[in-house]
């Protein structure tokens, strides 16, 4: 799978390559040297990004991605079904399933689940949403709910990766491994793509750091995962007993002894690593300091019921703040425990009593700090649920991929806006269908990046995030 | 070396293959066709645009591209037309051609246009070794090599210095730095024989079939983890001993390919038949509550084709799951009729008995002993019955030796062969049963089943298969891959000799390892390719051999460093007038530190080992929950081909140096440097614990003066003597460092803490052996140690 890649990149490294080259080579050879070489994709730490994005004027700089990873049910969160809960117990209508992909209900008899909670209208723009959510309902009027959603994939591990990268054969990029590659980072002491992971609820499934893959783009741009207990990030602690100040030294003396080789040699390499050194060490301090919360006011804390270092979603959505307010590209929060094929209200009381509210503050932060306008937030989970009833332990329901919900907000996004929707039971998507290519060529727009153009040449094909079938950017939810 | 004035220009016109040779279709024509052109005007017949194809000469011709005539010339028209309705390419298809492509294609067609058969899918042909009036050449592939840096007006580098040359050449055999014996028996002999010992000392270390195995297990997607969801452990361990045995002994490439795509089909399968027929088994496999088998076994289906097409074919097959390939002549048909070679594999147990243990159940699997435990086992069945026989004359010419002593034997050698008996390791295998009905897949859709029943056939383009009324099995499709008479065994061994010179070189003569297809590249060396393919074969398919060959070429021994002139001339080194300087691997990284520190533990084979992991690193897997327990003592220090492989968690040392996750094939890795690599090399526990075994060592070595102690400490890491810079660095930074532990001797107890296990710290003072962890860490760090160059 990888192919060195080519040309497209060399912008970027050519760029930064040349600010930086003190040895003399000709631009040309420069340029199909790195062209060519994946190798020089690390030709700077944190390089800014390919030159010819953005395409177009930017609304949205950075993207928080609130994954609810299980899949939440659309039919208890944002998609009311009345018709649904007349039919209750009854059996599904054959009309809406046959021929249709099934997971754990194959070979079941189908029955028709009604909505396991109360809906009402909220705010002036009166958008319906459920007894589960009480923050997400005071936030009615600054929420784009997309209630169309389908992709192509009904198992969690593949909806995942094709929620990621458009597709489910491995090896492929993340989204965010996308737009950090495409914008770079603004940044010089974190990582673009930083990823946060919390769990509580039923049966939390796993998670692969294939979601986070860069795929064939350089490795640079994987998402980097933060932990919420023990080191920050993986290696970013001295080992025991080394102070700062000696791993400064050591960096030095490894530096005088790469400059050493560098001038006998001149080699581009060694020049990179001087770099990457450098920003190994930066990230030593900057980690640590961004992982502290101990300088957040404690209304702050109280606002999204964050304890420090416990490694909530609460502590998460305040650290995904922080990461925005430093630059950080793509933030990516996983909260695991959406998986409720029993138990449904049980399980939906779980996961919405730890992320309602850490979700609401997120935003409302955000907004108070000015960066709602230019932060992109999107909520949803890998897919949504059956209509139909399955019972391990108690009500619940199944992976549901033709029809769910999930919102957006912030940046460039009508807020208090609801856009298409799914049948009488909230079976197929039928107005606006948005298929998951739609939602990615509709945040690279937001984000000023064409996704037509938006193309990297991998064994031999021109490959893009929202692939080769149609695509489009949902103009109707823009501002 | 100066370069012409007129060779600059050709160079920034982009004709920089242009320079004493003629327009050449495959090289320079088809590319920019393929490119621009055969997504709608190529070998998908069923998105082809105005029933045109331009990859089939006699349909080209018919109106679209007249022999001689550019200006009557269709294609051409439309190229260098502005009007946006007439335009090719398309401008909503993104894909544009430059001015030097235009003039390319033009003067083709002025020439006459004329077409070549696609090279990697003709025979490699035998070809005339060229002259030179040289004396540098030591190998027909140093002609071919020369020739085409002659015909670039460049000349080759000088020679490496021998310290670095030892160097490359023990971590390209064996992946290990060389020991300083052997770097002592170079640096004093630096002669053609001397060096042609070594090899063969590198080629004879088992460490030889560590190190290739790394990459054949790379390409096989091989790991111990099922990949999917849960990411269980699944039993295939015998199967990477298998690989690196097969690599030490030898095995032919073609016997090689046989054992695993087919060795349950062999006649008389023995064990070692079935381990190697796991390579069907390692994909990526699911028991998800709720996956829908049909559609599993689809996705099952081609991943496999995926893996076997970039292996063997060195091709991208996967792509003609949904439709006929847009740039290579295979079809969906061709797809899943190569699919239809696999139906037979008993796979589908899983879905059933598949358990959220660790491992997990992946019937059918069998218990195994490697093939050395093996042979040991039936010698001790051997002894045992000559003993109990009577016949001991032989073995024990002494009458005098009581009974006593033969029973004493008899009790050990039972006690070995009841312990190896105990080491069998279960592993997955093949097993052919009722082939599952196959259909072609419209656009690649579990779903429908309006596609038709396929039998397994290979590529209709390549060729057929005689089995008669027999339907054709997965040896038929073994035996055609490598049979270069009745098979494409050519062109296979053109797709692996070229990875076997990527392994020596840092670059293929086809930069595309596993894309021969028209979107790939096409080989720089044409001619050399097929020399050593030819080569490759008549030699029985033997990798040593071939191995043994490139290192002894003079153009392997060349010197990395080039002049600026040079690599302006030649950035991507395409005429190897240079060697190529690239990081180490991320195994080599680990065994480098294991090895010049002591601790490393060279056993072959084995169960998986687990180095020190950043504690929660798995805390996101489940079913079931993972708790991961560190091996303690030996699994520490193996080598890295023997870590756990986990699809979803790799290791994280191994991930931030490039080890791919192996959930694809992957032909080469990509190289990078990153901060996250610099963290691995400055605080990863298991290079701390290195060095501070490699800091204990130097200091149990006779008292000799701090100078003395850093030259030989730099000397055990780099193989060469520091200068007077380096010298002068590191002395600083000691004197710094053993201050540092002087004012604080807290901080020094405190980094060795977890050196009980490895270092008898009684020997030595703490600060001085912290103060000597620091330098070692130093060196580890340097850019050099990390560099094969």
């Amino acid at each position: 799978m990888n192919n060195p890649i080519t040309p497209d990149l060399s912008v970027v490294q050519r760029r930064t390559f040349l600010k930086r080259s003190g040895i003399g080579l000709g631009h040309l050879a420069l340029t199909k040297m790195l062209a060519n070489d994946a190798a020089a994709a690390g030709a700077d730490a944190n390089a800014s990004g390919r030159s010819d994005t953005p395409h177009h004027l930017p609304k949205a700089k950075r993207v928080i991605f609130l994954c609810m990873a299980g899949g939440p049910s659309h039919l208890e969160t944002f998609d009311y079904k009345p018709k649904l809960a007349e039919l209750d117990g009854q059996p599904m209508p054959d009309s809406f399933t046959q021929g249709q992909p099934i997971a754990q209900l194959q070979g079941k008899q189908l029955k028709c689940q009604g909505p396991l909670t109360k809906f009402a209208k909220y705010g002036n723009s009166g958008q319906l949403i459920s007894d589960f959510l009480p923050f997400h309902q005071k936030m009615a009027d600054q929420i784009c709910v997309v209630r169309s959603l389908v992709t192509e994939q009904i198992n969690h591990d593949p909806a995942h990766t094709f929620m990621n990268t458009g597709t489910a054969i491995s090896g492929r990029p993340s989204m965010g491994s996308w737009v950090t590659y495409g914008l770079g980072s603004e940044t010089e002491n974190l990582p673009g793509f930083v990823v946060l992971t919390s769990v509580g609820g039923r049966n939390p499934q796993p998670i692969a750091s294939r979601q986070w893959s860069a795929g064939f783009l350089p490795s640079r741009f994987q998402g980097v995962e933060f932990n919420g207990s023990g080191q920050p990030v993986n290696y970013v602690q001295p080992p025991p007993g080394i102070t700062r100040k000696q791993q400064r030294r050591l960096i030095d003396a490894v530096g005088a002894l790469n400059q050493h080789q560098l001038d006998k040699t001149g080699d581009p390499e060694i020049e990179t690593r001087l770099s990457t050194y450098e920003l190994a060490y930066r990230m030593q301090t900057s980690v640590p300091e961004l992982a502290d919360l101990a300088d957040e006011p404690q209304h702050i804390l109280d606002m999204y019921g964050a304890k420090p270092g416990d490694g909530t979603y609460a502590s998460n959505c305040l650290l995904a703040r922080r990461l925005a307010e430093r630059g950080v590209r793509f933030i990516q929060l996983y909260h695991r425990g959406w998986d409720h094929h029993g138990g449904l209200v049980q399980y939906m009381n779980t996961c919405c009593g730890l992320t309602d509210r850490p979700t609401w503050a997120l935003l409302t932060d955000l907004q108070q700090r000015g960066m709602l306008e230019d932060t992109l937030i999107i909520w949803g989970g890998e897919f949504g649920r059956t209509p139909m009833f399955q019972g391990k332990g108690g009500a619940g329901r199944d992976h549901h991929i033709k029809g769910f919900s999930m919102w957006l907000a912030g940046g460039g996004v009508k807020p208090g806006y609801s856009h298409g929707g799914t049948d009488e039971l909230g079976y197929h998507a039928v107005d606006d269908v948005v298929h998951v290519r739609d939602l990615h060529a509709t945040m690279l727009h937001l984000l000023g990046i064409d996704h037509r153009r938006f193309t990297v040449r991998h064994q031999g094909l021109n490959m893009r995030l929202t692939g080769v079938e149609p695509s489009q950017v949902v103009r109707d939810i823009l501002v | 070396m100066r370069f012409p004035l007129i060779f600059a220009v050709l160079w920034v016109l982009g004709l920089n293959f242009g320079f004493a040779d003629e327009i050449s279709f495959n090289r320079d024509v088809r590319p920019i066709l393929s490119d621009k052109c055969f997504s709608c005007h190529g070998p998908d017949g069923k998105h082809r645009e105005a029933d045109l194809r331009l990859d089939v000469e006699k349909d080209a011709k018919e109106s679209a591209i007249i022999a001689g005539d550019v200006e009557l010339s269709e294609v051409i028209l439309r190229i260098i037309s502005t009007d946006p309705d007439s335009q090719m390419p398309p401008p909503d298809s993104g894909k544009s051609l430059t001015a030097e492509q235009i003039e390319l294609l033009k003067n083709w067609v002025r020439e006459g246009a004329p077409y070549q058969a696609y090279w990697a899918y003709s025979k490699p042909l035998p070809q005339r070794i060229p002259d030179t009036q040289s004396k540098w050449p030591r190998d027909p592939i140093d002609r071919f090599v020369l020739t085409s840096q002659i015909n670039q007006g460049m000349e080759p580098a000088k020679d490496a210095d021998p310290v670095t040359l030892i160097r490359r050449l023990a971590f390209d055999l064996t992946g290990l730095p060389p020991s300083q014996r052997q770097v002592e028996m170079y640096v004093a002999d630096p002669t053609r024989q001397t060096f042609a010992r070594l090899v063969d000392e590198f080629l004879d270390s088992p460490a030889f079939g560590e190190r290739m195995a790394i990459y054949w297990l790379d390409l096989v997607r091989y790991a111990d983890t099922v990949g999917y969801h849960g990411d269980q452990d699944h039993n295939i361990s015998p199967y990477r001993d298998y690989v690196i045995d097969c690599f030490n002994r030898d095995v032919p490439f073609d016997e090689f390919s046989r054992q695993q795509l087919a060795g349950d089909l062999l006649a008389g399968a023995d064990d070692n038949d079935l381990v190697a027929s796991g390579y069907n088994r390692l994909l990526q496999t699911s028991h998800e509550g709720g996956v829908q088998p049909k559609e599993y076994l689809a996705m099952y289906a081609a991943d496999r084709i995926r893996n076997l097409s970039a292996v063997w074919f060195g091709a991208t097959i996967g792509c003609a799951q949904c439709h006929d390939h847009k740039y290579d002549p295979y079809t969906i048909q061709d797809f899943y009729s190569l699919a239809a070679f696999f139906a037979d594999v008993d796979e589908d147990q899983h879905f059933k008995v598949g358990s959220n243990a660790l491992p997990t159940r992946r019937p059918p699997e069998m218990a195994v002993l490697t093939r050395w435990q093996r042979e040991r086992l039936r010698t001790i069945d051997q002894k045992l019955s000559e003993f109990r026989g009577g016949s001991v004359k032989s073995e024990n010419a002494k009458p005098s030796k009581s009974t006593k002593s033969k029973a004493a034997t008899i009790a050990r050698l039972e006690q070995e062969k009841a312990q190896l008996q105990a080491a069998k390791r279960t592993t997955m295998i093949t097993q052919s049963t009722e082939p599952r009905e196959m259909r072609v897949l419209p656009r690649g859709d579990w779903l429908d089943e309006s596609g038709p029943i396929v039998t397994p056939s290979v590529p209709k383009f390549l060729g057929t298969l005689q089995t008669g009324d027999r339907h054709a099995n997965r040896l038929d499709l073994a035996n055609w891959l490598v049979d270069e008479q009745k098979g494409i065994g050519g062109l296979t061994a053109r797709v692996m000799v070229n990875r076997l010179w990527f392994l020596l070189f840092g670059r293929g003569i086809s930069s595309s390892l596993a894309d021969f297809g028209g979107q790939g590249e096409p080989p720089t060396h044409p001619e050399l390719l097929d020399h050593l393919a030819i080569q490759f074969v008549q030699d029985n398919w033997s990798i040593k051999r071939m191995m043994r060959r490139l290192v002894l070429t003079h153009t392997y021994q060349q010197s990395s460093q080039a002049s600026p002139e040079t690599i302006s001339a030649d950035p991507n080194n395409l005429w190897f007038a240079r060697q190529s300087r690239y990081r180490l691997s991320a195994e080599m990284v680990r065994d480098q530190a294991l090895t010049v520190s002591g601790l490393f533990i060279a056993d072959v084979g084995g169960p998986s080992v687990r180095p020190h992991q950043p504690t929660g690193y798995y805390r996101h897997l489940n079913f079931p929950r993972r708790v991961y327990s560190p091996d303690r003592g030996s699994g520490q220090y193996r080598r890295g081909v023997y870590i756990h492989w986990q699809r979803q968690f790799l290791h994280p040392m191994l991930k931030a140096m490039d080890a791919p996750s192996r959930e694809e094939c992957t032909a080469q890795r990509p190289r990078s440097n990153t901060p996250l690599e610099a963290l691995v090399l400055l605080n990863d526990p298991s290079l701390v614990d290195t060095s501070i075994a490699l800091a204990s060592r130097l200091l149990k070595r006779p008292a000799i003066s701090t100078p003395q102690r850093l030259r030989e400490i730099f000397q055990i890491v780099l193989s060469r003597p520091p200068d007077e810079t380096e010298m002068s660095v590191l002395t600083d930074f000691f004197t710094q460092e053993i201050q540092h532990y002087r004012n604080a001797p807290q901080a020094a107890t405190l980094l060795l803490e977890s050196a009980d296990d490895f270092v008898d710290t009684e020997m030595v003072a703490p600060v001085e052996l912290a103060s000597w962890t620091g330098v070692a860490r130093l060196l580890l760090n340097a850019h050099e140690t990390v560099t094969r160059q």
